[in-house]
């Protein structure tokens, strides 16, 4: 032991920071000596749960990664999964997941608008065109005054800033909750194209010594300091003050010309031949981005702060080593193409005329010592070895596995028959109540204050079908699909199997536009990792994404988690296992929309018909506490998705929607209400009910499709092919109503009780599509 | 293609320009000296200078904004789309009406206070013969469109949009897919949707033809017509049409 041990302690305390009295000593036993404020800030940035993964790591490890389609796996900013050949050229998808969740609680605008700044920069430092971004959202109960500002604070936040730079906004779900009531939940998944060739890595290049390093971006300022260690506290009111100064300030102005700006490095680098490196300064600031830079190439780096363009004058250097000001990267590049660097970032581009301070600037260089020395007005405020700095910390946490309950079919049935007894009602009437859930409701007007159709590369925007599409390479028939899967109600019930129907659900979403499921991405949103109880609901639900993911054949090539999504009362979020799956098309010319398409087509429910209410909204609507959720078999579900992929590619069917919130019956009613030519629909419920034993069985959120089918005898033979039993549920009319069984009503008055309540939340705005 | 710090739709307006025989390139708004070799200019959409004071008010200001405004006034052909459209109102192009950045009707912020992004048609409103920018196209002519954009409406004092009426500055105004006239989304005074200068040289519109001009964008009963033909879901349709007129009058006039 040495001498400064204690006092590190001491010091870390007095300074604020998020280390552990552990951490602390043995970070001071490391270093031979009491370490400085900025190594301290440093060490609490890069040992953050959030940077570190510190109790999820051994974890994590069990998730697939591997697969034909992986282009690059999990381990940089971003994975990159394959899209397909066009002219001699292999393309990638650059696929990115984030959270922004403690942020968005706190300044919900600048949150949920940063969380996209980051995300996007991860996709660019790949060498990545910016192409697209998807947010899955959980918001509070709208009853609570202050869910209410967040909820419409986040949705502005994530407007203002897609729209400002650019990149359509083309998925993403959302969920109302009370557990969400004090942490909001904010992720956001990022797609960028990039040909294979010409990707760039997030590390200092091989013979990179002595290389420039160049910070490009936002002058450096005071926002965000302590952001990444921020992130993985409790929330508490009493700090509501210091927090918000942890929270970034979005400049989508900037960022726009920003991007544009390094697309045009990227050209001039493949014109070159050149190998550069280039990474996001996200969590742990300067500091954190160029050490792992560095550290990830085998090398040092010697970094001169004075150098570093600030907005206000004194800053201290952890403030400018560490803080996480926004909208700035960080460039590795060859002193002999620096110049040309600087000249389209500083002349072309003019950083310094679009915001004040904003450029790019050489503030150090590539050393061959392992080292990471920061200088700052002559006297060194940083001398750590790299690896000790970003290799983190492991912790192995107690966790109890959440107890497993289901309920006898007996049960189940008679809960619902009890439940049906007191609250009579047609299935009509359910039909619209379950339609008005807020969990089922119109996003049409959330949607519509996001640019989904900005780039012009957009085929399915958010809203007409279960994932967006885009067509990314002018004139190439190749298509990527994002989808998103996660229910909080299944959360709370089964963590394991609520992870294992996240996955099904994103495959099942991109396979109803055509796509083939390629890759899956995911960010797990859980409590406070320190109560065994949340630590274990982690770890099921790892075990069931894990599981999912193989069983369905689809490999993990990003991921985030955030912990500690806990209020100070001790209340921590739904386990939240969100999935993304990203779904490639060789053809676009067979992507659907999932509106009927036909008067006359017969509506055709691929899924089992089975009475499993656990965490839907009917369970909800009726007062039934089931905790049994829906089965997911496996090789039933791929063969269905296989059915409906191909027979969208044949065209025996027009028009496909997974069922999902609210069941079978709404599922069919969406499709009715988004038809491009107003079709309304006919299902006679009686013989579904009769085999199910209950009507009920309507609302069943069961893994399955609803279909439109244009050639059933095409369809049939696809159907015995795949071994997938369907079963007729009615017709497609090209009448404007809705008829069930010997109940009718006009698809507008369907409309109003799916769009209202959002809409009287969210705004009105109509188009004349 | 003149772009501002804050530019979003270059790509796919130059992809739009391309398809329909133009050559075209982006000229950034750094390099005014570059400007003044083209036949026609084309002011893309997104936001410029983060739209502080007035959408446009300040771009319409920039010293690059000098030679699209002689070339303007040499009779030269100037399209605005969304941001462009808002610039070249606040540079006092159209409706024209008034002295040079001196605007006498401007695209407001939307009546809902909003950023929306909806589908739309807009109808030509004018005489075809009163917009020579528009070469060849058809009296009425309905064009799909994106209204992406959080200030659309067209506000002005009354007698100004009396005018814009009764001179023909209104180009284009909001319809539904049939033609029939429709209050605009954003509600936009006179559901204006595009203006004209007097000369016809000069054409401001909001909503994005540019993201709806190929096959594959359509989310009506067109796309679903071409299902599983590839080249026709690829190929260049909608609003297209607008481009199409664009170049005819650029050819017509380089050629000449």
């Amino acid at each position: 032991m040495t001498a400064g041990v204690d006092d590190a302690v001491a010091r870390g305390r007095e300074l604020g920071v998020a280390l552990s009295d552990d951490e602390l000593r043995r970070i001071a036993d490391h270093l031979g000596r009491l370490p400085t404020a900025t190594e301290l800030f440093a060490f609490d940035a890069q040992w953050s749960e959030h940077c570190s993964y510190k109790s999820s790591r051994e974890h994590l490890k069990k998730l697939p990664t591997e697969g034909p389609s992986v282009l690059l796996g999990v381990g940089e900013d971003a994975g990159i999964v394959r899209l397909g050949e066009w002219n001699g050229e292999t393309y990638g998808i650059v696929v990115a997941h984030e959270s922004h969740n403690h942020p968005s609680q706190v300044v919900p605008f600048e949150g949920a608008a940063t969380g996209i700044g980051g995300i996007v920069r991860d996709v660019l430092c790949m060498g990545a065109e910016v192409i697209g971004i998807a947010d899955p959202l959980r918001f509070g109960r709208l009853e609570n005054e202050h869910c209410r500002y967040v909820a419409q604070q986040v949705v502005d936040g994530i407007a203002a800033y897609g729209n400002a730079i650019g990149v359509p906004n083309v998925g993403g779900d959302v969920f109302f909750d009370e557990s969400f009531d004090d942490n909001v939940l904010v992720n956001v998944v990022a797609l960028g194209l990039v040909k294979e060739k010409d990707i760039i890595h997030s590390r200092a290049p091989e013979g990179s010594v002595g290389w420039d390093i160049v910070l490009v971006g936002k002058a450096t300022d005071r926002s965000g300091f302590g952001g990444a260690s921020f992130s993985s506290l409790t929330l508490d009111e009493e700090d509501a003050d210091q927090n918000k100064g942890a929270v970034q300030v979005p400049d989508p102005f900037l960022k726009n010309v920003i991007m544009r700006a390094s697309y045009a490095v990227f050209a001039e680098l493949r014109a070159n031949g050149i190998v550069a490196g280039f990474k996001d300064l996200g969590a742990g600031g300067l500091a954190g981005c160029s050490a792992e830079l560095c550290a990830a190439g085998g090398m040092g780096a010697e970094v001169e702060l004075d150098r570093v363009s600030t907005a206000q004058r004194d800053l201290p250097p952890e403030v400018i080593a560490i803080g996480e000001t926004q909208e700035r990267l960080c460039w590795i590049v060859p002193p002999s193409f620096t110049p040309t660097l600087l000249a389209i970032y500083n002349e072309m581009y003019s950083l310094p005329r679009v915001a004040r301070g904003a450029c790019a600037a050489i503030i150090g260089k590539v050393s061959d010592t392992g080292r990471y020395v920061a200088k700052h007005c002559g006297e060194t405020v940083m001398d750590v070895d790299l690896e000790f700095l970003t290799g983190g910390v492991r912790y192995h946490r107690e966790f109890v596995m959440p107890p497993h309950s289901r309920e006898t079919e007996l049960e189940r049935e008679r809960a619902v028959v009890d439940a049906v007894r007191v609250r009579p009602a047609t299935l009509l009437a359910r039909l619209r109540a379950v339609l008005a859930h807020r969990d089922v409701a119109s996003r049409a007007s959330i949607f519509r204050r996001y640019d989904g159709v900005v780039r012009g590369c957009t085929a399915i925007p958010p809203g007409f079908a279960d994932a967006g599409v885009l067509v990314p390479v002018p004139g190439a028939p190749l298509g990527v699909a994002v989808g998103i899967g996660g229910n909080p109600r299944y959360g709370k019930i089964d963590p394991r199997h609520a992870a294992e129907l996240a996955v099904a659900e994103a495959v099942g979403h991109v396979a109803a536009v055509g796509a083939h499921a390629a890759a899956l991405t995911d960010c797990l949103n859980f409590g406070d990792p320190t109560v065994p109880e949340q630590m274990g609901a982690f770890v099921a639900a790892v075990d069931g994404l894990a599981h999912a993911a193989r069983e369905l054949g689809v490999p993990y090539v990003s991921g985030n988690v955030s912990f500690y999504n806990r209020s100070s009362s001790g209340k921590h979020v739904a386990p939240s296992p969100i999935v993304g799956c990203i779904g490639t098309i060789a053809d676009v010319s067979r992507i659907a929309t999932m509106g009927f398409k036909h008067a006359g087509s017969a509506i055709v429910v691929t899924a089992p018909l089975e009475l499993a209410l656990g965490g839907s909204v009917i369970a909800e609507l009726l007062g039934i506490a089931s905790a049994t959720l829906p089965e997911l078999r496996y090789h039933a579900f791929v063969r269905q998705c296989a059915l409906v992929t191909d027979a969208l590619a044949c065209g025996a069917i027009a028009s496909a929607h997974l069922i999902g919130d609210g069941g079978t019956l709404a599922a069919i009613a969406k499709m009715s209400l988004t038809s491009p030519r107003r079709c309304g629909f006919r299902v006679d419920p009686k013989p579904v009910a009769e085999h199910a034993g209950h009507e009920i069985v309507w609302f069943s959120e069961v893994p399955g499709f609803v279909v439109e089918v244009v050639d059933a005898a095409s369809f049939a033979e696809l159907g015995a092919r795949h071994h997938v039993d369907a079963y007729d549920a009615g017709e497609v009319t090209g009448e404007p109503d809705a008829v069930i069984g010997d109940e009718r009503v006009t698809l507008a008055e369907l409309r109003e009780a799916w769009e209202a309540p959002l809409r009287e939340f969210y705004g009105a705005s109509t188009g004349s599509a | 293609m003149l772009v501002f710090p804050g530019t979003n739709s270059e790509d796919e307006t130059l992809r739009a320009v391309r398809a329909v025989g133009l050559e075209g390139e982006l000229v950034h708004w750094s390099q005014p000296e570059k400007l003044a070799r083209f036949d026609a200019y084309i002011l893309p959409g997104g936001f410029a200078y983060e739209d502080r004071i007035r959408a446009g008010a300040v771009a319409a200001h920039d010293a690059v904004m000098d030679s699209v405004i002689e070339a303007a006034q040499a009779g030269k052909y100037v399209l605005g789309i969304c941001n462009g459209a808002q610039i070249l109102a606040e540079a006092g192009l159209v409706p024209g009406t008034g002295p040079l950045r001196r605007p006498t009707a401007a695209f407001a912020p939307n009546a809902s206070g909003r950023f929306q992004s909806v589908h739309v048609h807009v109808k030509l409103a004018v005489d075809p013969s009163r917009v020579p920018i528009l070469a060849g196209i058809e009296p009425g002519a309905v064009i799909p469109a994106w209204a992406s954009h959080g200030d659309g409406r067209l506000a002005a004092p009354d007698d100004e949009l009396a005018r814009i009426e009764r001179d023909g500055h209104l180009a284009f105004v909001y319809c539904d897919r049939d033609g029939t006239t429709v209050a605009a989304p954003n509600g936009s005074a006179l559901s204006c949707a595009g203006l004209v200068n007097a000369e016809g040289n000069v054409l401001a519109i909001m909503p994005h033809p540019e993201r709806d001009a190929w096959t594959f964008q359509h989310l009506d009963a067109t796309r679903d017509a071409v299902r599983g033909n590839t080249e026709e879901m690829l190929a260049p349709s909608g609003g297209i049409v607008f481009f199409e007129a664009f170049a005819r009058a650029v050819l017509a006039e380089a050629i000449a």
